[in-house]
């Protein structure tokens, strides 16, 4: 790769009378730039980080008085909470389906745009929408449509099907599931067809053209051509978007409130009602700890893997 | 060649149903709930509760709109939300952008500074606001604006820094190095010469911040109340509720969703290097 970074030797020359004050900034200049961010950063995410270290080793919550050191109970108390494990569960379930869903979806309808076809442009501009919408609103928009008995879901397909339908689409396993997800695949796929339809039409078309000289069928070429050189694009939106579906939160929120009874507690759920509705603070504090090792656990596993096929 | 090319212009000339049809069924996917918040929000009440639904309102109505503004102080949530954000924003992209500069070009930290920003974005919100949540009660930044903007601007800077190191890597370096040789200063050539040249860059990378923050909930939930609250927050109100409420929360749903959406599709062009922090160049 070419080098961008400037040094002033290959601009030579000093800049000239300077107060000294400027002098100094000027030979500080890089690390006057990052300071600012750094700092901030530092602020209000390695100290809380840490704080939150601390809180995690002694009692701090609201219903039993004193910071006391307390060692591992905190943390004990969240691995012996058949709870938080059933919501670490659930949440690389959830997340791993919606992921698998989303990625399917969202390249078979990269496959259909590749090509410029009349309106292609009007109809790009309105699959980006959801990726511009609040997940709360999302959550909303579905439960509009997935609430009984009025809601527009139960009636279409009870038209469809010919049967009475009455669904729970919101109280009821394993429903609730789906429509979390269908909430989830709604607000994502269009993350991987725009990611996949990048990767795609940078696949140089005489390939193509070359591959239906020798008489290869479409199928072939599927997986001859497109499949491995989309592949670190495919690893690339795979990996953005299974970091943050592990993090859903807001559609549960609005949709089912975690419920019924804890049925859907994905872990930043469950570390939320620990933590704001029971109020046992550090008993959340050790249990983020916990989930942000998990967290690191499946950066390093995918990021290592990115960083070998290198996309760009 | 000769004998290829009229075959694969027939081939061209057939109409994919196939395809035409997975991508209709998409649209459809992608504009139903839309249209059906849209339609919810100008109905009458009593045409919420009725079997069969009412799929197009006979006499639309404003009221839900005028109840989710002033009844659940929505307008009050969308002047907090417009503050918080702007103010985030122009903090994020102004941090981002300085950061980002010394990134590119001098290289500052190595491989490391830059990729601890970047793990930055992937650290689940749930580890930090805890914490912060404390912090901010012991140093009475609960549930102020000012609180606020600093979390969205911490929590953005990730982006801003990343889609800009793509923009400025992207930027040949000759016009710096020439301000330099004629006697700048270090900074006069950043803030005279590369800011005004990755302009583009920076309003990209803003409105990316923007949306961001316009949409998010969970610090927001967790860490304002009843003075700094954003409108996502607003819809914790319509919750649990059986029906009376559907109208107000479409509504209030409608006003949020059309500054976000508007300019997400003005940057559209942008959009690859949005989502993938400038890895990929759209």
């Amino acid at each position: 790769m070419q080098t961008t970074t400037i040094t002033r030797m290959t601009a030579a020359g000093a800049p000239p009378k300077l107060s000294r004050f400027a002098r100094w900034a000027d030979r500080n200049f890089k690390w006057l730039l990052v300071a600012p961010a750094v700092l901030l950063i530092l602020a209000l995410s390695i100290y809380p980080l840490l704080f939150s270290l601390v809180v995690s080793f002694i009692n701090y919550d609201f219903q039993v008085p004193g910071h006391a050191f307390v060692g591992l109970k905190n943390f004990s108390r969240v691995i012996f909470d058949p709870v938080a494990r059933w919501s670490l569960f659930l949440t690389a379930w959830l997340s791993a389906v919606s992921v698998a869903i989303e990625f399917v979806l969202g390249l078979l309808v990269a496959l259909t745009m590749v090509r410029s076809f009349p309106g292609r442009g009007v109809i790009m501009s309105i699959l980006i929408v959801p990726l511009f919408i609040s997940p709360v609103i999302v959550g909303q928009a579905w439960t509009l449509l997935l609430q009984r008995p009025f809601g527009p879901t139960n009636y279409i397909l009870t038209q469809l099907l010919g049967q009475e339908v009455t669904i729970g689409w919101m109280t009821e396993s394993p429903w609730l599931y789906f429509s979390l997800i269908i909430a989830d695949v709604w607000q994502w796929t269009p993350f991987m067809f725009v990611i996949l339809l990048a990767g795609l039409t940078a696949i140089p078309p005489n390939l193509y053209e070359a591959a239906e000289l020798d008489g290869v069928s479409a199928w072939q070429a599927f997986w001859a051509i497109t499949v491995p050189h989309l592949g670190p694009m495919i690893m690339l939106a795979l990996t953005f978007r299974l970091l943050d579906a592990i993090r859903m939160f807001d559609t549960i929120f609005i949709m089912t409130g975690g419920g019924p009874g804890t049925q859907t507690y994905t872990a930043s759920y469950y570390l939320y009602t620990v933590g704001f509705t029971q109020f046992h603070l550090s008993q959340a504090t050790a249990g983020s700890w916990l989930f942000l090792i998990f967290t690191a656990f499946v950066v390093t596993l995918l990021v290592r893997r990115l960083l070998k096929t290198e996309p760009v | 060649m000769a004998a290829v090319a009229p075959a694969r212009r027939r081939k061209r000339r057939s109409i994919p149903f196939g395809r035409i049809l997975l991508l209709g069924f998409f649209l459809i996917f992608v504009l139903w709930p839309l249209y059906w918040m849209f339609n919810t929000s100008i109905k009458p009440s009593d045409d919420y509760l009725t079997v069969p639904p009412v799929w197009f309102p006979s006499a639309p109505t404003l009221v839900h709109y005028k109840a989710a503004l002033f009844t659940y102080r929505g307008l009050d949530g969308l002047i907090n939300s417009l503050i918080i954000s702007l103010s985030a924003t122009v903090l994020s992209a102004l941090l981002g952008t300085l950061m980002a500069y010394s990134l590119a070009r001098y290289n500052t930290g190595g491989q490391h500074l830059s990729f601890w920003v970047l793990s930055q974005r992937f650290l689940p919100p749930i580890g930090i606001v805890l914490p912060v949540f404390l912090i901010y009660r012991q140093v009475g930044l609960y549930d102020t604006h000012v609180g606020l903007i600093i979390a969205y601007t911490v929590f953005t800077l990730p982006v801003s820094v990343w889609m800009m190191f793509a923009y400025f890597r992207g930027m040949p370096k000759s016009m710096e190095e020439a301000a330099l040789v004629d006697g700048c200063t270090r900074w006069e050539a950043f803030w005279r010469v590369a800011v005004p040249l990755a302009a583009p860059g920076i309003v990209a990378a803003a409105v990316f911040a923007f949306i961001a923050c316009w949409t998010e909930f969970f610090f927001a939930l967790i860490l304002t109340s009843r003075t700094a609250f954003t409108l996502p927050t607003v819809f914790r109100a319509f919750i649990g509720f059986q029906g009376a409420q559907y109208g107000e929360a479409a509504a209030l749903a409608i006003v949020s969703l059309v500054p976000s959406i508007a300019l997400g599709v003005l940057a559209q062009r942008h959009l690859v290097r949005g989502l993938t922090l400038g890895a990929v160049r759209g």
